[in-house]
């Protein structure tokens, strides 16, 4: 009686398969490539994190913490927190995790300012990408897994590539933001001045823009460190795996062990870009 | 009524606007094209959801010529002074600048204009708070992209000392007043060395006190550079004391162009009337215009008996003495001169005050209040090298206020 009439099924499933088997015919070498350049980029990163000696980092973290947040005592609890991970015996694999949510960063910078920009810059941009990022923050992270295995192979790459549609939306939106909030008297008397579009861009929105997108890299940073423990599941290694494993083997305080090191690391970087965050928006107040 | 809207012919055009119009909305084309740009703002706005900002406006403004446009909020001079440098578009009409018609200009041709020819002053400012006085100040320079960095502090430096901003340059703008704030806007607007200055309502976010300050300041600053300026305000006051001539807009019209004194004595409409009605004149008439010639004045040279009989001719109690060549050098007392006679002096300078209050010509009487509140004889009023031009008798300011007043009342 109340059934969905079966004229109005809309097959999206099967249109997505086909569009898939589309993209793998045709376009694989694109992705191969892609996918090469990422793990280049990966590697690199991952190696220079394991080779720096552990008590450099913890110097340089104490240090850095103490800097932007302007007090020795945080310096000290940031330092500390890293040498609990060490002694716990998962240095190594938080280094991997560092590797990969670097990674996800550098990328989700490189794509997300300038679409962040050009969604300021376009009303139309922005009311077509708006929903994509609503799309991307939302749709189960398992949804897209599969597609990234099936373009990249197992691997680092396919977890970078989940970790990114994660992590870039906050970057993207917050550039947007900060450009459009910039005062058009602003703007105003920098076209008045004579100033072409590109010079109101660099000179006055994009300066101002910094503290919006400061947080917006905050909130991308901590996305990429809590999408981790999933992308281990396909293949990238470090905390996330171990989580995975502690799982699979209802080892209660292995888990507990590694997962409480993710949230150390969330933490630190968590504090420090923060703090990154609030001295840009101060230096333009003051 | 025959309009002062022309720049005096003899004098060389160097802004001209004709027939400008501007409608804000997408049915400016077909408004403008039928009878409807006739009709009142309110009245169009119902209709078509568009809003006639500037309707027919011309005007042209002579090189080194103070135009003011004077207008409420809403009569459409914001947006007019933005068009004059296409930070809006106009919808049709032209604006010459020596010669060129502006609205023709390409994008590029555009900004090289905004570069060379013209400075822009707005009301909040405009500064960047991410950078120092003198890189704002610099700016105009920088966008050019061919000025050395040297060349264009030099430049800044400059004009951060013409408006007394010495030792701020590398304050952010944060850390300035208001008035300091506006002078980093005029001194941005300077530094390019434009050949017109447009200046939106540029101290009306200041406190009154400083807005005098600084409205005497753009007087000595255009009596050293000689800019054509064109200067929006709402107030009466200011347009009276800044402008050779004022533009009067209402509902995006200009109701009347002349000099201010044409504006104060014979207002084009009632609206102009009104306007004036509340310009006290305190503030419009100067010490100059009301003065008189005393019947007399005496001489250094002049012994004190000779002095008393020309006292008694004209019936006073006082009187100016001044040099040889006219300059003040005190008022002279009838008692005083008793008493030095009595006691046998032989000299006229044994009977007079040196220091008594003085004024200058163009003082507004506004000012002159606190002086004659102290004076008990009549002001003397003396130019910059102290000759003695006349006096004003106390009672006579007031007069000429309520006469002043009438008079605007009569019309």
């Amino acid at each position: 009686m109340s059934e969905f009439p079966r004229f109005l099924n809309i097959p999206l499933a099967d249109w997505v398969d086909r569009f898939m088997d589309w993209i793998l015919t045709n376009f694989s070498g694109v992705f191969d490539a892609i996918g090469h350049t990422l793990l280049m980029m990966l590697l690199n990163i991952e190696r220079f994190f394991l080779w720096i000696p552990w008590w450099l980092v913890v110097i340089f973290v104490g240090i850095l913490a103490w800097r932007v947040m302007r007090k020795w005592t945080m310096g000290v609890v940031m330092a500390l927190l890293l040498v609990l991970i060490g002694s716990f015996g998962y240095w190594k694999l938080a280094m991997m995790t560092l590797a990969l949510t670097t990674s996800a960063v550098v990328v989700s910078l490189a794509v997300g300012i300038p679409l962040g920009i050009l969604m300021a810059k376009s009303d139309l941009a922005e009311v077509i990408i708006r929903p994509v990022l609503d799309a991307m923050q939302t749709m189960p992270s398992f949804v897209y897994l599969i597609p990234a295995l099936m373009l990249f192979g197992l691997g680092k790459v396919p977890a970078l590539f989940a970790t990114l549609i994660y992590s870039v939306p906050p970057v993207i939106r917050l550039t947007n933001v900060g450009i459009r909030q910039v005062p058009q008297d602003t703007i105003e008397a920098a076209r008045a001045s004579g100033a072409s579009p590109r010079q109101i861009l660099f000179d006055v929105q994009m300066p101002l823009a910094v503290p919006s997108i400061m947080v917006g890299i905050n909130q991308t940073t901590m996305m990429a460190l809590a999408m981790v423990v999933i992308a281990s599941m396909i293949g990238a290694r470090g905390l996330g795996l171990e989580v995975l494993l502690a799982i699979n083997r209802i080892e209660v305080g292995r888990g507990f062990e590694a997962g409480l090191c993710i949230v150390f690391l969330a933490i630190i970087i968590d504090r420090i870009t923060n703090a990154l965050a609030t001295k840009q928006q101060k230096s333009l107040e003051s | 009524m025959e309009h002062n809207n022309q720049a005096d012919q003899t004098e060389e055009i160097c802004v001209e606007a004709n027939g400008l119009w501007k409608i804000f909305g997408k049915k400016a084309a077909d408004i403008l094209n039928s009878d409807l740009r006739f009709e009142s703002k309110e009245s169009i706005l119902e209709k078509t959801g568009n809003v006639m900002a500037v309707r027919n406006v011309s005007f042209s403004v002579a090189r080194g010529e103070f135009f003011v446009i004077m207008g409420l909020s809403g009569s459409g001079k914001s947006t007019l002074i933005r068009m004059l440098l296409r930070l809006i578009d106009s919808t049709s009409g032209s604006i010459r600048v020596n010669g060129e018609d502006i609205l023709k200009y390409s994008k590029k041709r555009l900004m090289d204009f905004r570069r060379h020819t013209t400075g822009m002053v707005f009301q909040y400012f405009g500064l960047f708070p991410h950078r120092d006085v003198l890189y704002n100040v610099a700016y105009g320079l920088k966008v050019r992209g061919d000025v050395s960095k040297e060349e264009r502090h030099a430049r800044a430096q400059e004009a951060i000392e013409t408006v007394g901003l010495k030792g701020w340059e590398n304050y952010h703008p944060s850390a300035l007043s208001g008035g300091m704030r506006q002078r980093v806007g005029i001194a941005r607007a300077l530094t390019i060395n434009p050949e017109i200055l447009l200046m939106d309502e540029p101290f009306s976010g200041l406190d009154p006190l400083i807005r005098r300050e600084m409205q005497d300041e753009l007087i000595e600053l255009q009596d050293k550079v000689q800019k054509t300026i064109i200067f929006v305000t709402h107030d009466l006051h200011e347009a009276l004391k800044l402008g050779d001539r004022i533009a009067i807009m209402r509902d995006g019209k200009v109701v009347q162009i002349g000099v201010p004194e044409d504006v104060i004595t014979s207002p084009a409409d009632d609206y102009v009337r009104e306007f004036v009605q509340d310009a006290s004149p305190a503030k419009v008439l100067t010490a100059g215009g009301i003065m008189d010639q005393p019947e007399a004045l005496l001489y250094e040279w002049q012994g004190p008996k000779a002095a008393i009989r020309t006292l008694r001719d004209i019936k006073e109690d006082y009187a100016f003495m001044v040099s040889r060549h006219r300059n003040l050098l005190g008022l002279v007392t009838l008692n005083r001169l008793k008493t030095v006679i009595q006691n046998n002096g032989a000299s006229l300078k044994e009977a007079f005050t040196p220091d008594p209050p003085t004024t200058n010509p163009v003082t507004i009487l506004e000012d002159l209040f606190p002086i004659a509140a102290e004076a008990d004889y009549p002001i003397a009023v003396v130019d910059e090298d102290g000759k003695f031009m006349g006096e004003i008798q106390i009672s006579s300011i007031f007069e000429n206020m309520i006469q002043s007043k009438e008079a605007i009342a009569d019309e």
